[in-house]
Parts: C-alpha cells; sequence; structure tokens
C-alpha cells in the first residue's frame, strides 16, 4: 500500500509528465487531448489520497516516502492536505474545462501549447506551495506559481489591456516575494532553521511579533487581495485566458490565505490590534468590493470584485479567530477559522464555475460587456441553470454551500458577543449588520448579471452560443459541488473541524455542536416546497392559459433589443448611494419632446485605490527617476565609464578605511 | 605554479589591449579560458575528489571550446573582418591599462597584508576587471564590447580562486552559465541589429533610443 507521501509524488509526476505532450508531439489537437487526459490522470490520482487523508484522517499513513527527497521538506499536516484538496477538486474540473477552451484557441488557429504548459505548470507549482515545509523552496514555488500564471495571462499579448494589467500583476507579485523575503529571514533569524514548522518567535516579544504579522499581513493580504491592496485583481483577472483567471481568482488568491494561517500557526497569539485590523479591513474589503462589482459592465472585471469581496469575507473570519487568540477565547477561534476556512472551499468551487462560466459566454459571443447580452436563457437554458446556481451559491442565499460558511462567519460574531462582554455585543452586532449588508448586495448584483445577461432579447449582434460536453462535466460538477456542500455539510464541517483542531490546539466541539443535521432538513423542505409551487404554478398555467412574453418587456408583445432595461440603469440607484468612494460618474440625456430624437445613459466606475494612488504614484515616480540622469551623452560607453569611476572610487575608500 | 600561470593570464590581458585583430582577441579569450581551467586543477593533484572535476571541465568546455567557437560563428556568419578602431590612441591606451594594472598589483600586495589572499593571482584577477571594463569604454565594436565583458567575467573567475575561503561549486557553475547565455542573447542580438543597422559599432545603438 502507497503512503500518501508517495502518491502525492506519483500524482505529481504524472501531472508533470503531461507537459512532454505539447512538447514532442506536432499536432495541437493530439498533443492538447493526450496532455489533457494525463493532467487529469494525475490530479484525480493526487485528489484521491487528499481527500481520504482530509476526510478520513485515521486511514491514512504519511509514510517516509521511497523518492528519496529529505522528508522534512513536505510538511502533510492536516491544514496543508485541506489546502491541496482544495486545489486539486478545483483544478480537475478546471483541467477539463481547459480541453474545450483550448479547442476553441485552435479553431482560430493560434498555437496553444505556452498556454497549456504554463496553465499546468501553475497547477504543479500550487499544489507543491502548499506541501512544502521548507522556507527557500516555499518561496521558489511561490514565484513559478506567480510567473506561470503571468506568462499564461499575457496569452493575448498583442492587446494592450493584457499589457498593462498583466505588468500589475508582475509587479504587484515581485512585491509580494520581497516582504516574504524579509519575513522569512528574519523567522530564520530567530530560529536558525528553514522549516516553517521549526519558526517560533520568542514568546514576551512584542515588537518583533507585531512586525512579523504586518509583514504577513501585507504580504499574503496583496496577494489575497485585500483592500486597499486589490488594485491588481480587477486589471489582472478580464485580460488572462478564463481558465487561468478561474484558477487565479478561485486559488492563487487563497494561497495567500494559506500564508495568512501559516503565519499566525507561527506567531499565535495574534495582539488584540491585529486582530482589530483584519476584521476592519476585511469589512471595507467585503462591502467595496462587491459594491464595486455592482458598478462593473465587464463580466470578469465584476467576477473579480466578488473575490474581494470573498476575500473579505474570509478575512471576516480570520479576524475573528485572530480576536479569539488574543483573549485565548477557544470557541471563537474556532468558529472564526472554521468559517473562513470553509468558506475558502466555498468560494473556490463557485468562484471557478462563474470564471468558467464567463469564459464560455466570452468564446460564444466575443465580448465581456455585459451590455451587449441577452437571451442567452433561450439559447443554452441548462447553461444557465448551472451559472445560476453558483450566482445563488456565492450570494450565500440558503439551500447552496455559500450560506454554510457564512452561516458559521455569523455565529462566530454572536458567540464572540457572548463570551467577551464589556463593547463586544455591539461591534459585533455591527459587524454582522455589515456581512448582511454584503450579502444584500451580492443579490443585487447577481440579479443584474442574470437578469441582464440571459434574459431578454439579444443586444448587438446575436449569434449561435454553443457549450461542449466538456463545459457542461466541468461547470456540472462544480456546480454539484455547490449543492452537495449545501445540503449535505456534515463531512465537510467534520473535515474542516480536523484543520482548525490542527490551529487551535486545544480544540473544541463548537463546530460540531450546531445541530447541521437541521439545515439539510430545513433545506430539503425549502427546496420541497419551491419545487411544489414549481408545478403548481405549471398546472395552474396549463389550466388557466397564460400570455407569454420576453422579459423587461413590460407586457408588451414584441421587443425590441433596444428598448431593455440595461445593467447600467439597473444598479444606478444603489451606486448613487457611494458616489465619490466609488468615483462612480455617470452622463444621461434625455430626449424632448413628444418624439424625442435620441437619449442615452451611461455610467461609469473608477477604482478609487487605482485611479487615486497606484496610477498618480506610478507616473510621479517614472518622472523622478527619469529626472536623475546624467547630463549629455546616451552612448552606453559613457555609462561603462561611470561604473569604472564608481569602482575605483569604492575601492579608494575602502583602502583608507581599511 | 598558480602565479606563473596567473602572470601569463595578466600578460594575455595586455595583448588583449594592443591586439588591433578581431580573432585574436577571441584566440586570447580562448587561451584565457583554457589558463582558468588549468588553475582550477591544480588543487586536484593535492587530493583528488571526482566533484570538483566538474568546475574545471566545465570551465574548459565552455570557455575554452564553446564561447570562442560561437564568437567565430558571428564573426564568420556577420563577415567581421575590419581591424578594431580605437576612439583613443593605441599609446595612451596602452599606458593607462598598465598603470592601473600597476596600482592594482600595489594595492593588493597592501591588501594581502591584512587579509588572507594570494596576491599575484588576486591582482591578476582585479586587472583583468578593469581592463575588460577599458576595453568596453574605449572601443567602437559591439563585438569587442562582449570580447571586454568576457575578460571581466575571468577575472572574476580568478578572483574566486584566489580568495582563501572556497565559493561553492554551484554558485560558479551557476557563473558559468550566466556567462553563456548572455554571450548567446548578444550573438542573437547582434544577427538582429545586423539586419537593421549596417556597422556594428555602439555609438549607432543610440539611434534606437526611442
Amino acid at each position: 500500500m502507497f503512503s500518501l507521501r508517495d502518491m502525492f509524488f506519483i500524482s505529481m509526476l504524472i501531472q508533470a509528465a503531461s507537459i512532454l505532450a505539447p512538447v514532442f508531439i506536432g499536432g495541437q489537437r493530439r498533443a492538447s487531448a493526450l496532455a489533457h487526459i494525463t493532467l487529469v490522470a494525475g490530479l484525480i490520482t493526487g485528489f484521491i489520497s487528499s481527500f481520504l487523508a482530509v476526510f478520513f484522517p485515521m486511514a491514512h499513513t504519511v509514510g517516509t516516502g521511497f523518492f528519496g527527497l529529505p522528508p522534512e521538506y513536505f510538511r502533510f499536516d492536516p491544514l496543508a492536505l485541506y489546502f491541496l484538496c482544495v486545489v486539486q477538486a478545483v483544478a480537475i474540473p478546471t483541467a477539463v474545462f481547459s480541453y474545450s477552451y483550448l479547442e476553441h484557441y485552435i479553431g482560430e488557429g493560434r498555437s496553444v501549447k505556452s498556454l497549456y504548459v504554463f496553465f499546468a505548470g501553475m497547477l504543479i507549482a500550487t499544489q507543491m506551495v502548499v506541501t512544502i515545509n521548507h522556507a527557500i523552496v516555499f518561496l521558489v514555488f511561490w514565484e513559478a506559481t506567480s510567473m506561470s500564471a503571468y506568462l499564461g495571462m499575457i496569452f493575448e499579448k498583442e492587446k494592450k489591456e493584457v499589457q498593462k494589467g498583466s505588468f500589475y500583476y508582475f509587479v504587484m507579485n515581485h512585491v509580494v516575494i520581497f516582504l516574504l523575503y524579509i519575513f522569512f529571514f528574519i523567522l530564520h533569524r530567530q530560529t536558525g532553521s528553514w522549516l516553517l514548522s521549526d519558526f517560533r518567535v520568542v514568546t514576551g516579544n512584542s515588537g518583533l511579533t507585531a512586525l512579523l504579522f504586518l509583514l504577513a499581513l501585507a504580504a499574503f493580504g496583496m496577494k489575497a487581495g485585500f483592500m486597499p491592496f486589490h488594485f491588481w485583481l480587477p486589471r489582472a483577472h478580464p485580460i488572462a485566458p478564463s481558465t487561468i483567471s478561474a484558477f487565479l481568482s478561485g486559488i492563487i488568491i487563497k494561497l495567500g490565505i494559506y500564508g495568512l494561517f501559516r503565519a499566525f500557526q507561527i506567531l499565535s497569539p495574534a495582539p488584540l490590534w491585529i486582530g482589530w485590523l483584519v476584521l476592519v479591513v476585511s469589512m471595507i474589503t467585503a462591502i467595496f468590493g462587491v459594491w464595486y462589482a455592482l458598478a462593473q459592465h465587464d463580466i470578469k472585471k465584476l467576477l473579480a470584485y466578488h473575490s474581494v469581496e470573498n476575500i473579505g469575507i474570509i478575512g471576516i473570519g480570520m479576524g475573528i479567530g485572530f480576536i479569539g487568540s488574543a483573549y485565548a477565547n477557544i470557541p471563537m477561534q474556532i468558529l472564526g477559522f472554521g468559517g473562513a476556512l470553509l468558506h475558502v472551499l466555498n468560494h473556490a468551487v463557485f468562484k471557478s464555475l462563474l470564471f468558467l462560466g464567463s469564459g464560455v459566454i466570452n468564446n460564444n459571443l466575443g465580448t465581456r460587456n455585459i451590455e451587449l447580452m441577452g437571451g442567452i436563457v433561450h439559447k443554452a437554458g441548462f447553461f444557465v441553470f448551472l451559472f445560476l446556481t453558483g450566482s445563488v451559491a456565492i450570494c450565500g442565499i440558503p439551500p447552496l454551500n455559500g450560506f454554510v460558511s457564512e452561516f458559521i462567519i455569523f455565529n462566530s460574531f454572536f458567540t464572540a458577543a457572548r463570551e467577551l462582554k464589556e463593547y463586544y455585543p455591539l461591534m459585533m452586532l455591527v459587524s454582522a449588520v455589515g456581512l448582511a449588508f454584503v450579502g444584500g448586495l451580492a443579490v443585487a448584483c447577481f440579479t443584474k448579471i442574470n437578469a441582464i445577461m440571459f434574459l431578454g432579447t439579444q443586444r448587438g449582434e446575436t449569434k449561435p452560443f454553443h457549450v461542449s460536453a466538456y463545459d457542461y462535466i466541468s461547470l456540472g460538477v462544480l456546480a454539484l459541488l455547490c449543492v452537495v456542500i449545501g445540503f449535505c455539510p456534515v463531512p465537510f464541517i467534520n473535515a474542516v473541524n480536523n484543520v482548525v483542531s490542527g490551529i487551535v490546539p486545544q480544540g473544541g466541539a463548537e463546530l460540531l455542536n450546531i445541530n447541521w443535521l437541521y439545515i439539510t432538513v430545513i433545506f430539503t423542505l425549502f427546496s420541497a416546497v419551491a419545487l411544489a409551487m414549481y408545478f403548481i404554478s405549471k398546472a395552474m398555467r396549463k389550466k388557466f392559459g397564460f400570455r407569454e412574453s420576453d422579459a423587461w418587456c413590460c407586457g408588451y408583445n414584441r421587443l425590441g433589443p433596444r428598448m431593455q432595461y440595461t445593467a447600467s440603469s439597473f444598479a444606478d440607484q444603489i451606486n448613487d448611494i457611494a458616489r465619490a468612494p466609488l468615483g462612480y460618474h455617470k452622463k444621461g440625456r434625455a430626449g424632448e419632446g413628444i418624439f424625442p430624437p435620441s437619449s442615452g445613459f451611461e455610467s461609469h466606475s473608477a477604482d478609487l485605490v487605482d485611479n487615486r494612488i497606484i496610477v498618480p504614484g506610478y507616473k510621479k515616480f517614472i518622472s523622478l527617476m527619469s529626472a536623475i540622469r546624467l547630463p549629455g551623452n546616451t552612448d552606453i560607453r559613457y555609462y561603462v565609464a561611470y561604473i569604472l569611476i564608481m569602482i575605483i572610487v569604492y575601492s579608494v575608500v575602502g583602502f583608507l578605511w581599511h | 605554479m598558480e602565479n606563473v600561470l596567473s602572470i601569463l593570464f595578466c600578460l594575455s590581458l595586455l595583448y588583449l589591449a594592443l591586439t588591433s585583430r578581431v580573432k585574436h582577441c577571441v584566440n586570447v579569450l580562448q587561451a584565457q579560458g583554457i589558463i582558468l581551467a588549468v588553475i582550477n586543477t591544480l588543487p586536484l593533484f593535492h587530493h583528488f575528489t571526482l566533484g570538483e572535476i566538474i568546475l574545471p571541465a566545465a570551465l574548459l568546455g565552455i570557455k575554452g571550446v564553446l564561447i570562442p567557437f560561437y564568437i567565430r560563428k558571428i564573426i564568420t556568419d556577420l563577415d567581421i573582418k575590419d581591424p578594431i578602431e580605437p576612439t583613443i590612441q593605441q599609446f595612451t591606451f596602452i599606458m593607462l591599462v598598465i598603470t592601473l594594472m600597476s596600482a592594482v598589483f600595489v594595492a593588493s600586495g597592501i591588501l594581502a597584508k591584512s587579509t588572507e589572499i594570494n596576491i599575484i593571482p588576486f591582482a591578476s584577477g582585479f586587472s583583468a576587471i578593469i581592463t575588460g571594463i577599458l576595453v568596453i569604454i574605449f572601443r567602437k565594436k559591439l563585438l569587442v564590447h562582449v570580447m571586454g565583458f568576457l575578460a571581466m567575467e575571468n577575472g572574476i573567475f580568478l578572483f574566486g580562486s584566489a580568495i582563501a575561503f572556497k565559493l561553492p561549486v554551484i554558485i560558479e557553475l551557476g557563473m558559468l552559465l550566466d556567462i553563456f547565455v548572455v554571450v548567446f542573447l548578444m550573438g542573437i542580438a547582434l544577427n538582429k541589429i545586423s539586419t537593421t543597422l549596417s556597422g556594428f559599432e555602439a555609438a549607432q545603438l543610440r539611434r534606437l533610443k526611442d
């Protein structure tokens, strides 16, 4: 019987072997098919073992493995296994989707081999990141993940926006890795070891702990996309191919969360102010993330802002956990961290579902602009149903998985209010209202996109809508996961509880004490009632007859594409409330007279951080740097001469110093 | 023995500074590569380990065979045959080189009193760096710049063997790879440039500035 470690390496080798196919096989289609089959086989091999290890923790042995690698370089504790399982669970449908997605590009006559190689490299490196225990190797794979995502992102590099957005991502990643170097080097100096599991901070050194926490928050937070470091997400996600952006949004930003959990394990207990900092920042991230999303017209940009929102929700859970650890309060930590961890899984599932769905739409309609879509439900009903499932899940509406994790986070608020008296009940009430507000805005946002994109008739030119079997398989698997976690959360709660007891060693049964069976029963009843109502309405229609007309028709019979409601108008009222922080401005003109010649309405939103800080700051920096230059010549030989003069000056100074 | 080879290395630098033929420059570099390989082989006579033979072998392979071969190929491909035109008088240039070289030797003599270094290899390495930079500054041809750069890198290698503590083999191998890649890229760049600019002179690169 293979041990877990062996299975992991075997799966890695199979996945790595898949890269050989595009290298050695000439034909694009054959190479793509063989590569994807190998990749999915490797992923499934790994997934089976990590799934068994997470969900049946008693039944596996980690083992030392026969591959001769130093065993201490890898870490298969519950946290690593949980993230590994999440990565692989999302990677499998994404890889299946990738096949039909690449098929689309092959049809256009593009060479897709590079995209495949970077996609597979990204999957492999990500799985390594979450299992590596050696700090330097961790950084190497961290960089490999980021850079293969970057190289995949610039697939359509001839477009101007791609060059710009990928540059944001590139710079952001290097800032992150620079901060991580400092973080790990300080820890190495403290302990003399390079192993993540050996890193400790001397208790009582609160200044150092605070510094390290801030470094970790800045570095991992930037990767995860907490505000105000979220600016790269809405730039980078829309331009990437859908397979890359689904994985980027579903998994790679979660690596930031993984890093934060690791940092907490090293540095715990967190200082109280760190807990509050994380909670407040996450609350702002969640609220403004979703609000920005509401103001977008680009489907992928909108989904990117929703990633920001969901990272905020995960952060809220972590913040509660940090506050709990400052007070040495076990229930708060368990519920906060548990909610955050489950939301990591949930968000990974439904966000990749939505991103892959947006990829299908983009490929078919050739646009990402919501205002130009419409009427997809008449062409691909089941696809719309799957997309709708993801939408309902991301809003946290009861029967699906988003609700379960948000429910745990709400629970953690009330636990905090109960356990810590003082001013906490009020604060937690505010937080609960904030989180509920986020949910409300998310519902508004997804009502907007589902209604405008799918109902009514196609705006702009009409095109056929084709969804391949592979698309249905990958989207279907993800949608099924949403439903399963929602209806039957018990095994997932058990798994999360196991992970949390690795982070909070004292342990407790708060997660298990919630009676999850009620949720299953209530959800089943709820769905049964909904189904019953659907059938009743169908029967009534049959009996009494009904008048059919398109959505947005307002009761009229024939609908022209230009008469429909638009996404801008839909979101206008809510966006108007927060005009300043959203950078929201609009332009409308109403025609006059009985037969008005023309009237129009448009709205735009500009990211505050991006437009007010990053872009002007970057311009200022460039002008400052280009002001520093040696007068006169631009010949390279003069520069070399300057270098020589500097070397001589340094040598002389060093000599005299000696 | 190491000292003798280092002096030989130094003399080859003077020839590099003096010659006005591109092909002779390549020969000098090849000779330097072989000298370096021999210097790195010397410690193996005292006690032999199989692992440490990798570095001299790689040196010989890359600096002694691969890079000269590649540069010669570029020379024939791009049909560079005219002599190296100096920007200052040859006499001034050689005086500059010799002055700086002697300064380096005196300086390393003083330095050796406080630090553990082998004076002659150390000073030769340092002179190679300085000569390399001077060649880059005072020559017009881009290809000669590459050779100045290679002379600098040779100097750094000699430097490494002159200091008392040993650099890990992996770092030196990494350096070797770096050099090879740089030369390779330079060759590609030169090939590209040759299609748009006729001469291969650094001054003309100014036109590429945006």
